[in-house]
C-alpha cells in the first residue's frame, strides 16, 4: 500500500514570489496518477505602464503591445486549448481553472471604450490583428460568437486608471490549435525557445498531449499607491502520457512488448511460458525531459534572476524518496522546498540539462486535491431536428455548498426554450437558481448568452436541463464537412464561494457539444428551383389560364385541330404556304 | 330532430372528442406541436409559450430569435394558469376556438351566398348541404383536429377569417372589419382576403336595404375602418411592448422568410438552396405571385365574393411562405359550402388521392430525413411539392367549375354540353 503524505501542491503558493522582478520563468512537473505528467510551464515578463505608454518595450512584445494600444484593451486573456482534463483521476486543475480555455480557442478582453459600439469595433479589430499575429481563425469572432459576460468574468488586474470597461467574449470551439499557433506563442518570449525552459516546447510533442492548453494574460498590477506595471502572463500546461511520449518518433506505432518484460499473474491457472495475463504495474515509469520533449533544456534563459525565487526555473513535485539524478555539465542549484515535496533547480548557463527519473517502486505517494466541482454537459435526443441539452455539476464535498455561475453561450441555430428550463438538486425541491441573465439569440446576428447563479448544497448533484431546436441553414452557410455537425463552445463555470485566494478565480470548463445539424441536398440548388418554379407555374398557369379566357360551346369554333395529327400538321403547311406566298407578293 | 338539438350534439360530440384526446393522450399535444406539418415557426404554441416566458420575466420576446407571432396573444395567453403544469384552460380556449370556428362556417352557409348573390344565382342552388354538414365536416377534418390538439395559433387566423366571411356574408359590416382586422393582425396575409369580402358585404348590404349606396364612399368608409383598426391593434401592441420592434419579428419575418425550419409549402427549400445573390429578387417574386391572384379572381369572379374569398385561402394554404395543415383545413372545409360546383369537377379523384397520398407520407419521409437518416431533405420535399400540387389543383379545378356554373347561367343552352376556352 501507498501512504500519502498530505500534501497540497497550489500554483497559487509559488505565483506571487515571481511577480517582482521583470522576466521569469518556471517549469513544474508533477507526475499524475495513470502514467500521465502534468507540465506546466511559466513565463511572465512586466512592463511598467509609462513605458508601455511610450513605447519603450524591454521584455514586453512588441507586436502585442501595439495591438493592445490601438485596441485600447486594457486586460487580454487568449486561450488554446485540446483535450479534456480528466479530473476524476488527474484531481484539481493546475491554476484552479483560471490559465485554461475551452475547447478550441477562447479569447476575453475589457476594452475601453466610450460606448457599446465602440467598443465592438475595437474588439472586430482587436480580434483580426491577434488573428494574424497567432495564425489562427480569430477574426471569425464576430457577432454571433461575442458574449458580454455579465457575472462569470471578473477583470484580475487593477483598472482604477482606466474608466468605461466593456468586458467582451468570443469563443470558436471547432479551431484547431496546432503548430502554426505555438510558433507565434514562443516568439512573444524573450529567449524564443532558444533558451531556458521554452526549448522544450515543440509542436511535435505538445500537440500530441492528453490535454494541453496555452494561455496568454495581459493584466495591470498596481502597487498600492504607487507605480502601475502591466504583467504579461504566458502559461502553456499540458498532460503528458509519458508512455506515448516516449516512443521513438521514427517509429511511432506502440508494439506489444515481448513477454519476458510483461509481469504475469502467474496465480491464474493457464500462466505459462507463452500465456500471460499482465497485471498493472505498480512502479512509478522512467523517465527523462530529453524523452519526453526529445531534448534536454538547453540552459537559463540569460534575462531570469540568478539568485532568489525568480532563479529556481525547473521544480518536480514527487514524494521525497522519488530518485532525480542530474545529468548536465553545468553548475546547478538544487533547493528542497515544502518539506522536500518540492524539488526546484536553477539551471546551468550555456549547457543542457536534464532531468532523469529512473523506474522505481515507490512506498509514498502524493495527494492529489479533490476539485471543488465537476461537471459534465451532454446533447440528449435523438433526430436532426430538436433535443435537450443536461449538465450535470457535483459537489464532492461533504460539508460545503458550492455557489457558482454557469455560462452558455450558444450558436444562433441552436434555439433553446428557455421556459424548458430546470434546475434540480437530488434530494431537494427546492430550486438552486438564484439569478438568471438571459439574452436571446437573433437569427443570422447575436447567439444566446444564459447565465446562471446557482448553489449547490454539500455531497449532492445538481441537473440543468433545457430543449432547443435547429435551425435549417441556408445551403451556402453549411461547412464544407455539413455532415460532421456543429460544435457548441464549452459552458463555462465560476466559482463564487468558497471564494479564490487570489483574485483569479476558480474555473471549470465542460467539454465542447457536436451538434449536427439537418442538411439540404447539396448538390441540387437548380434542380430545387426548377421544380418549386413548375408546381408554382402548374397553378399560375391553371388558374389564370380560366380567368383570362373565355368558354364557348365546343361545336361553335372551327377546330384547327380536326382530323388529328394529320389536320395539325395540315393547317400548319398551309399557315407558311401563305406567309411564302405574301413575302413573294411584297418582292 | 330540430336543428339547435343536432347542433349542440355536434358540437358536444367536436369537443368532446377534443378533449378526450387532450386528456386521454397528454403528451399529444406537445408532440404535435413539435411536427413541422403543424407547427411553423409563426404559429408553434411552444414558440408562443417561450415568447409567454419572455414576455413574464420582463425580456423582450422580440429581441430574439424564436418568437415570432402577434403581440397581443401575450397578455391573452398570460392570463391563463402556465399550460406546462396546467393546461386544461389553454385546452380549453382552443376546443371553443375550434366550435366558434364552426359556428360562423354555419352562418356562412345558412346566409346561402355560395350559391345566390345579388347579381348571380347557380341552376344548381338546390344542391346544398345543410349547415349541420358543413360544419361537422369542419369540425372532423382531422388537419382541424390535429391543428387544435397542437394548439396552434393559426387556429385563432382560421376563427377570425370564417367570422369575418360570416359577418361580410350578413352584411355586419362592423364585425366583419374588425374580424378581419384582427385576422390581417395575426397572420398578415389575411388582408388579401379584404376586396372579395368587401364585395360581398356591400352585395349583402345591397340586397338586404333595396337601395343602392354609392359603392366608393362604401369602400371608403370600409377601408377607413379597417386602416383605423389595424392601427389600433398595432399601436395598442406597441404600446403593450413598449417598442416597434415586433413589427420586424413579426411581420418582418412572414415577409423576409430569415427562419428556414422546413413546413407543408414550397417556400423553405427554395430559400434554403437559393443563391445569395438573387434571394431578394425571388423573395420579391414569390410574394408578388401570392399577392397576384387576389385582383385577378376578384374581377373575373365578382359574381360571386364569397368563392373568391374561398378560393384566396386555398392559394394561402399553398403560397405563403409559413403556410400549415391548418390553412389547408381551412380551404378544405369552405369547399363543401360550393357542393353545386362538385358535379363539373374534373379531376376530383387526383386531387384527393394526392392528398391522401401527401399526408400518409409526408411524416414518412420526414423521418427517413431527419431520425433514420435514411433519406435525405429531397424526400420531404417532393412531398411538399406533391402537396402542393394537390391543393392547386382542387383550387384550379373549382374555378374551373364555379366559371362553368356562370356559363350555364349565361347560356343555358350550352348546358352539359362540352365546352371549350378560347
Amino acid at each position: 500500500m501507498l501512504s500519502f503524505l498530505a500534501l497540497l501542491l497550489l500554483h497559487a503558493l509559488i505565483a506571487p514570489a515571481l511577480a517582482a522582478s521583470d522576466y521569469s520563468e518556471r517549469l513544474l512537473l508533477r507526475p499524475l496518477p495513470q502514467n500521465a505528467l502534468l507540465a506546466s510551464f511559466n513565463f511572465r515578463s512586466n512592463e511598467s505602464s509609462t513605458a508601455f505608454e511610450q513605447q519603450n518595450f524591454r521584455y514586453f512584445p512588441r507586436s502585442l503591445a501595439q495591438i493592445l494600444q490601438h485596441a485600447g484593451t486594457k486586460e487580454l486573456h487568449l486561450r488554446f486549448s485540446l483535450g479534456r482534463w480528466d479530473a476524476e483521476s488527474w484531481g484539481q486543475r493546475p491554476w484552479n481553472g483560471a490559465r485554461e480555455g475551452g475547447t478550441g480557442v477562447e479569447l476575453w478582453a475589457w476594452v475601453e471604450a466610450q460606448d457599446q459600439e465602440e467598443a465592438f469595433a475595437r474588439w472586430l479589430s482587436l480580434t483580426n490583428t491577434l488573428s494574424g499575429l497567432f495564425c489562427a481563425s480569430l477574426n471569425f469572432i464576430d457577432a454571433t460568437k461575442t458574449i458580454r459576460p455579465v457575472m462569470t468574468f471578473q477583470p484580475e488586474g487593477d483598472h482604477q486608471n482606466s474608466s468605461h470597461l466593456h468586458l467582451l467574449h468570443g469563443t470558436l470551439p471547432h479551431e484547431v490549435v496546432c503548430t502554426e499557433n505555438l510558433t507565434p506563442f514562443l516568439k512573444l518570449l524573450p529567449c524564443k525557445g532558444k533558451a531556458g525552459i521554452s526549448s522544450l516546447l515543440d509542436g511535435h510533442k505538445l500537440f500530441d498531449a492528453s490535454w494541453q492548453t496555452m494561455a496568454i494574460d495581459v493584466v495591470p498590477v498596481c502597487a498600492e499607491g504607487g507605480e502601475c506595471v502591466l504583467e504579461m502572463e504566458q502559461t502553456v500546461d499540458m498532460v503528458l502520457d509519458i508512455d506515448r511520449s516516449k516512443r521513438p518518433r521514427d517509429n511511432p506505432i506502440p508494439r506489444p512488448l515481448p513477454i519476458e518484460e510483461i509481469e504475469c499473474d502467474t496465480s491464474k491457472p493457464y500462466n505459462a511460458h507463452d500465456t500471460c495475463y499482465p497485471i498493472h504495474k505498480t512502479t512509478e515509469p522512467g523517465f527523462s525531459l530529453a524523452d519526453l520533449y526529445g531534448r534536454p533544456i538547453k540552459g537559463a534563459c540569460p534575462l531570469t534572476d540568478d539568485e532568489g525565487e525568480g532563479a529556481n526555473t525547473v521544480c518536480i513535485n514527487t514524494p521525497p524518496e522519488r530518485t532525480i539524478d542530474i545529468k548536465t555539465d553545468g553548475a546547478y542549484v538544487e533547493n528542497k522546498l515544502q518539506s522536500d515535496t518540492l524539488r526546484c533547480y536553477k539551471l546551468p548557463t550555456g549547457s543542457d540539462f536534464d532531468l532523469v527519473l529512473p523506474e522505481q517502486q515507490m512506498t509514498t505517494g502524493l495527494v492529489h486535491q479533490e476539485p471543488p466541482l465537476s461537471a459534465a454537459r451532454h446533447i440528449n435526443g435523438h433526430g436532426q431536428e430538436h433535443g435537450s441539452v443536461q449538465a450535470v455539476i457535483k459537489n464532492p464535498s461533504p460539508t460545503d455548498s458550492v455557489e457558482f455561475v454557469y455560462l452558455e453561450s450558444l450558436p444562433w441555430f441552436m434555439k433553446p426554450y428557455i421556459h424548458t428550463l430546470r434546475a434540480r438538486v437530488s434530494g431537494s425541491s427546492e430550486s438552486p437558481i438564484k439569478e438568471t441573465y438571459y439574452r436571446p439569440a437573433v437569427d443570422r446576428a447575436r447567439g444566446t448568452h444564459l447565465e446562471l447563479r446557482m448553489v449547490i448544497p454539500p455531497s449532492s448533484t445538481l441537473t440543468v436541463t433545457y430543449d432547443f431546436e435547429k435551425a435549417i441553414l441556408r445551403y451556402t452557410e453549411y461547412p464544407p464537412d455539413a455532415n460532421r455537425g456543429f460544435d457548441v463552445a464549452p459552458a463555462v463555470i465560476r466559482l463564487i464561494s468558497p471564494a479564490s485566494a487570489d483574485n483569479k478565480g476558480i474555473y471549470l470548463r465542460t467539454t465542447s457539444l457536436l451538434l449536427p445539424l439537418p442538411t439540404p441536398d447539396f448538390s441540387m440548388p437548380y434542380n430545387v428551383i426548377i421544380l418549386t418554379s413548375t408546381v408554382m407555374a402548374l397553378g399560375f398557369g391553371n388558374i389564370f389560364n380560366l380567368l383570362v379566357r373565355r368558354f364557348v360551346g365546343a361545336d361553335e369554333v372551327p377546330t384547327l385541330g380536326a382530323g388529328g395529327l394529320k389536320g395539325l400538321i395540315r393547317g400548319r403547311v398551309e399557315r407558311l404556304r401563305a406567309r411564302f406566298a405574301a413575302k413573294r407578293k411584297a418582292t | 330532430m330540430a336543428i339547435d338539438q343536432q347542433k349542440a350534439l355536434l358540437f358536444g360530440a367536436a369537443a368532446a372528442v377534443r378533449l378526450l384526446l387532450f386528456t386521454a393522450f397528454p403528451s399529444l399535444p406537445t408532440l404535435l406541436a413539435g411536427r413541422v406539418e403543424v407547427s411553423t415557426p409563426v404559429t408553434s404554441f411552444k414558440r408562443l409559450q417561450e415568447g409567454l416566458f419572455l414576455y413574464t420575466h420582463n425580456v423582450s420576446p422580440y429581441d430574439g430569435g424564436v418568437y415570432h407571432q402577434a403581440p397581443l396573444l401575450l397578455p391573452l395567453f398570460s392570463l391563463l394558469p402556465n399550460p406546462s403544469y396546467y393546461p386544461f384552460a389553454t385546452n380549453l380556449l382552443f376546443t371553443a376556438v375550434d366550435l366558434l370556428g364552426a359556428s360562423a362556417l354555419m352562418q356562412i352557409v345558412e346566409s346561402g351566398q355560395s350559391v345566390t348573390t345579388r347579381l348571380f344565382s347557380s341552376s344548381r342552388k338546390d344542391m346544398r348541404w345543410s349547415s349541420i354538414a358543413v360544419a361537422a365536416s369542419f369540425l372532423f377534418n382531422p388537419f382541424t383536429v390535429v391543428t387544435c390538439v397542437a394548439r396552434s395559433t393559426s387556429a385563432l387566423t382560421n376563427l377570425f377569417i370564417l367570422t369575418a366571411m360570416a359577418k361580410a356574408s350578413q352584411g355586419a359590416s362592423f364585425t366583419f372589419i374588425f374580424a378581419l382586422s384582427i385576422a390581417s393582425y395575426l397572420s398578415m396575409h389575411p388582408i388579401l382576403l379584404f376586396p372579395p369580402l368587401l364585395l360581398l358585404c356591400y352585395d349583402v348590404r345591397v340586397t338586404k336595404t333595396k337601395s343602392s349606396s354609392s359603392p366608393l364612399a362604401f369602400t371608403f368608409y370600409h377601408t377607413m375602418g379597417l386602416v383605423d383598426a389595424i392601427g389600433g391593434l398595432l399601436s395598442l401592441s406597441a404600446f403593450l411592448t413598449g417598442s416597434w420592434e415586433f413589427l420586424s419579428a413579426t411581420y418582418g419575418v412572414r415577409l423576409l422568410l430569415p427562419d428556414l425550419t422546413p413546413n407543408v409549402g414550397l417556400w423553405w427549400y427554395f430559400f434554403t438552396e437559393m443563391f445569395d445573390s438573387f434571394r431578394e429578387f425571388f423573395l420579391g417574386v414569390f410574394w408578388l405571385h401570392v399577392a397576384s391572384y387576389m385582383p385577378g379572381l376578384t374581377i373575373r369572379l365578382r359574381k360571386q365574393p364569397l368563392f373568391v374569398a374561398a378560393t384566396l385561402t386555398g392559394i394561402f394554404a399553398v403560397f405563403t411562405p409559413y403556410p400549415s395543415i391548418a390553412d389547408a383545413a381551412l380551404y378544405l372545409s369552405l369547399v363543401p359550402l360550393f357542393r353545386h360546383l362538385f358535379p363539373m369537377m374534373r379531376y376530383t379523384f387526383l386531387a384527393a388521392s394526392t392528398i391522401l397520398y401527401a399526408t400518409f407520407l409526408g411524416p414518412a419521409f420526414y423521418y427517413l430525413w431527419i431520425y433514420a437518416g435514411s433519406g435525405n431533405a429531397n424526400f420531404f420535399y417532393a412531398i411538399t411539392l406533391v402537396w402542393s400540387l394537390g391543393l392547386s389543383v382542387v383550387v384550379g379545378d373549382s374555378i374551373y367549375a364555379a366559371l362553368r356554373d356562370e356559363l350555364d347561367v349565361e347560356r343555358p343552352e350550352l348546358r352539359g354540353k362540352d365546352v371549350k376556352r378560347i
